[in-house]
């Protein structure tokens, strides 16, 4: 572990996050709710640390494996220390924890909230609280590899430690075209949802809101009752789409805007995440036929919207889940578990973690019936290799490990034993609410200080995906 | 540029590091899981699983956009259908390692242009040129040849009793004298700096140097190379009479060398006696050093260890070097080894893999950079320069021009003069530049003269 390096890069992540910290001001100066002062002050601070750690901590060693993992566990946590800075000044949120906890949520997407009354803040510290959201989703380490030179040599190894899933695409030969590429596509797509949001009637600050957190699978809202608030299907109908195109993969994406379309079809995870979406949807919307909604439409257009804000880690909603049958409320936990695709902006195992698992369960009882028979793991037309079977294999049980150990955690803190649990499946496949006191119409402020603690690590350990935070923990990797 | 490398062999790695520090968009082809992970965690480079024969692969990695196809694996087959298929997609440019003479000879049925092969590389050919290079000079353990043989590229190291020892910069610049010679670049302990005038030259450090070939002696006489004892005909030996020892051998029959080139095989002493003119062919064991004595080795101008086995090619040279011969060249195949030889106490060592590489290196960035060398133990190049007519770069003084910063310009040659710059000096269209350039400002380099 080389130290030195990893606090320089940390440096120059900072200096990156104060520039970041200036673009609410121009809306704090249109809507005069005077936070500017504090955003300035919050960017000056980031700003001197950082200049401090790169002016200071000079090295010309190159980045290996192990600094990746630091750079990228650290910087995260980093940018919600540092992103923290502008509630907590401007006096919106008192209790740094409570800022702390806020941030987080927004940068690993999560979108849980601890605000009681979020119409009450100042507009400027909404729209930040939003593009925490639309930084994480993407990955701030992909989107510093696209602007920041002096990662690129090592650039694979903060790549790997951040895009989800269990391989990184590449799109182009050198990593910090294939980060630009993504940033381009996301860009992309968050302009054409900001549009078709305000045709539907947003305002343009609402639409820009909105679009940043579903792009990001985040589920940040600027209203109370989230989406609910607008009440127009053809606005509920815009999000639940951009919500599944966010829980694509972004390859998938380019290509098709590169006018290969056909390789949605084509690509296995996709077609798995579709048959789920659709049967998940379909399913509840059966469920729901015995009185809950009154025309068919209202049913498939909330059940349709919550089974995908759930699916892709969203966390928007518009009706509230827990006053459907509790079947419902089941098939919604699973859907909790399974998350996004790889390589999305979504949350949870990954649809093709699952897909995998579920393909060598098949192979496994196989064996038992052809002993003899050679039959491999494929995705798509390629055998998957071992070691990425093993690692998933490895990722499940470590997945459901962190589950247990956390909702123990949280059940010591006093809470009761479907709130625990359901806390903690939101924020480590970071969707945002969950289920009893946490559920969608309800919010995190009444957890106790030491459950937000953990609660906010889950959100770091789900966003990165557990290893590259847990081998932060092995004494080893601190070794020379 | 989009270069496309099938095989990730030794060749291939090598040359996907280079490129890619340079800022190439490098696909890597290669049909072992391993190797692709091994390269894409280590380098900025794209692997592709699957066989360079095929154009499924190709396709997948992209071959309708490659300037340049880089086929190097160690089959030849693959190679050259690479290649094949590479002008079938109208890729620019194709490389193809080949080591199987079939293909190579003059009376091949099947030839370059047939194959669509616009360059065809034999290690073990790359490797033999550059000893017998290597062996034409005395004291220098690199060297390169740029503008015709005109200008020399040498690089010397330190020893405690060489004269240069301690002294900085500005102080060997004042007995330099007449001589004209610019130091452009000293290596020391794996660090290459471009030194300025308070840079000392200390023992261990390797210097390079730009000279005419005229200077040559007094930079010599300078260097207290002794030259003395050899006023005769120079004396070379050769262990191992392999490809590489036979063309050795060739080569430094031509430069009127004797020869002596010890090989075990009976038999194959017979076939190189028959095809080689001059040079004494001797059947015994390298490792026997009796023979060696006998034979003189203690009075050799240069000792050249070209066996298949790295590790008798080290031993041998070092026990040469013991008895007294003057100089010793190592052929060795790990790379692992090559960096400890010098610290041994062999003078060079060569790998035939590391030359392919260099040649490709040259071949492929072909264009305003006429000739290049690449320096042992570092990433730096020497690249030899033509200033085309509408460069940005004429008729102004150097010192007003932004020259990159790591990289140095040794000389400036026009027609048969040349000139060792300062800042006064304007560059002329037609002109040949020398530039000695660390990794990171070759790429900066090649566009300040574009």
């Amino acid at each position: 572990m080389n130290i030195t390096l990893t606090l320089r890069i940390l440096g120059a992540l900072l200096l990156f996050l104060a520039i970041a910290l200036l673009t609410p001001l121009p809306f704090s100066w249109f809507y005069h709710d005077g936070a500017a002062g504090s955003f300035m002050l919050a960017a000056a601070i980031s700003a001197a640390c950082g200049g401090l750690l790169f002016k200071f901590f000079r090295t010309e060693k190159e980045l290996s494996v192990r600094e990746g993992f630091a750079v990228v566990s650290f910087g995260w946590t980093v940018f919600a220390l540092f992103g923290a800075l502008p509630f907590v000044l401007s006096g919106a949120i008192p209790s740094y924890l409570d800022a702390f906890f806020e941030t987080m949520s927004g940068f690993t997407t999560t979108g849980s909230t601890i605000l009681t009354n979020i119409e009450a803040m100042p507009p400027s510290l909404l729209l930040w609280r939003s593009l925490t959201q639309w930084l994480g989703g993407m990955g701030i380490i992909v989107l510093s590899l696209a602007i920041l030179p002096m990662l690129g040599v090592g650039g694979m190894q903060l790549f790997k430690a951040e895009v989800p899933g269990p391989t990184a695409d590449r799109l182009k030969p050198r990593i910090q075209d294939t980060a630009k590429l993504l940033w381009g596509v996301y860009v992309l797509l968050t302009g054409v949802e900001v549009m078709l949001l305000m045709s539907a009637g947003m305002s343009f600050f609402d639409g820009l809101n909105h679009a940043f957190t579903t792009m990001a699978t985040g589920g940040f809202s600027t209203r109370n009752a989230s989406v609910a608030a607008f009440d127009s299907a053809s606005i509920d109908w815009i999000i639940t789409f951009f919500m599944f195109l966010a829980g694509v993969n972004f390859s998938l994406h380019y290509l098709a805007l590169r006018g290969r379309l056909g390789d949605f079809l084509r690509n296995e995870e996709f077609r798995f995440y579709f048959g789920l979406t659709v049967g998940g949807t379909i399913l509840i919307v059966l469920l729901n036929m015995q009185g809950v909604y009154a025309s068919f439409f209202d049913n498939l257009r909330y059940s349709a919207f919550q089974v995908v804000s759930i699916m892709t880690t969203t966390g928007f909603g518009t009706a509230d889940y827990e006053l459907w049958p509790v079947l419902c409320q089941y098939l919604l936990i699973f859907a909790m578990f399974i998350g996004g695709c790889a390589g999305s902006t979504g949350g949870g195992m990954k649809v093709a973690r699952i897909l995998l698992l579920i393909k060598h369960a098949q192979v496994q009882v196989y064996r038992l019936i052809h002993p003899r028979a050679v039959k491999l793991v494929k995705l798509g037309e390629r055998p998957v290799d071992k070691e990425v079977m093993q690692s998933i294999l490895g990722f499940f049980a470590i997945y459901l490990g962190a589950f247990v150990v956390a909702s123990f955690v949280m059940a010591a803190t006093g809470m009761d034993l479907v709130s625990a649990g359901a806390s903690v499946i939101a924020t480590l496949s970071n969707i945002g609410p969950g289920l009893g006191s946490v559920g969608p119409v309800d919010n995190f402020a009444h957890v106790p200080a030491f459950g937000k603690l953990t609660l906010s690590f889950c959100m770091l350990l789900g966003r990165l995906e557990l290893f590259t935070v847990l081998v932060l923990i092995f004494p080893s990797f601190w070794r020379k | 540029m989009n270069i496309l490398i099938v095989g990730a062999g030794q060749v291939g790695f090598f040359l996907c590091e280079r490129l890619s520090l340079e800022g190439h968009d490098v696909t890597l082809i290669d049909r072992d899981q391993e190797q692709i992970n091994e390269a894409q965690d280590r380098l900025n480079v794209m692997g592709v699983l699957g066989n360079g024969a095929s154009a499924e692969t190709m396709e997948q990695a992209g071959i309708k956009e490659a300037d340049i196809v880089m086929a190097v694996t160690d089959l030849d087959e693959v190679n050259i259908l690479a290649c094949l298929l590479a002008r079938e997609y109208g890729v620019g440019k194709r490389i193809a390692r080949v080591k199987s003479i079939d293909y190579l000879s003059r009376g091949a049925v099947l030839s370059k242009d047939k194959l669509g092969i616009d360059l065809m590389i034999n290690p073990d050919d790359a490797v033999a040129d550059e000893l017998a290079n290597l062996a034409g000079r005395v004291g220098a353990f690199d060297v390169a040849e740029f503008v015709e043989g005109q200008m020399q590229f040498l690089g010397y190291r330190i020893t405690k009793e060489s004269p240069l020892c301690d002294l900085t910069l500005k102080e060997l610049g004042e007995i330099r004298g007449m001589y004209r010679f610019v130091v452009v670049a000293i290596s020391r302990g794996g660090h290459t700096i471009i030194p300025r005038g308070d840079d000392t030259i200390q023992v261990g450090d390797s210097i390079f140097l730009f000279a005419h070939k005229e200077e040559l002696p007094s930079i010599q006489y300078m260097l207290q190379i002794e030259e003395e004892q050899h006023k005769g005909t120079k004396r070379a030996f050769i262990l191992g009479g392999g490809r590489i020892g036979q063309r050795v051998a060739r080569a430094l029959e031509e430069k009127n060398v004797s020869v002596r080139l010890i090989e075990r095989d009976q038999q194959r002493c017979e076939e190189l006696s028959a095809k080689l003119k001059k040079t004494m062919v001797i059947h015994a064991d390298g490792a026997d050093i009796r023979v060696l004595l006998d034979e003189g080795v203690e009075n050799a101008d240069v000792f050249i260890a070209a066996t298949e086995n790295d590790e008798t090619n080290i031993l041998c040279a070092l026990l040469c070097k013991r008895q007294g011969a003057h100089r010793t060249l190592c052929l060795v195949n790990r790379p692992e080894y090559l960096d400890l030889a010098p610290s041994l106490g062999v003078d060079a060592c060569v790998s035939p893999r590391l030359s392919a590489a260099g040649a490709i290196l040259k071949f492929a960035r072909r264009g305003n950079v006429l000739s290049l060398a690449t320096i042992e133990g570092s990433n730096s190049e020497v690249l030899e320069i033509e200033v085309k007519s509408d460069s940005s770069v004429i008729n102004t003084p150097l010192k007003d021009l932004n020259f990159p910063r790591g990289a140095i310009i040794g000389a400036i040659v026009h027609g048969k003069s040349y000139d060792i710059p300062d800042g006064e000096n304007q560059l002329k269209v037609g002109d040949r530049v020398l530039v000695f350039a660390l990794p990171e400002a070759i790429s900066k380099v090649e566009r300040f003269f574009d």
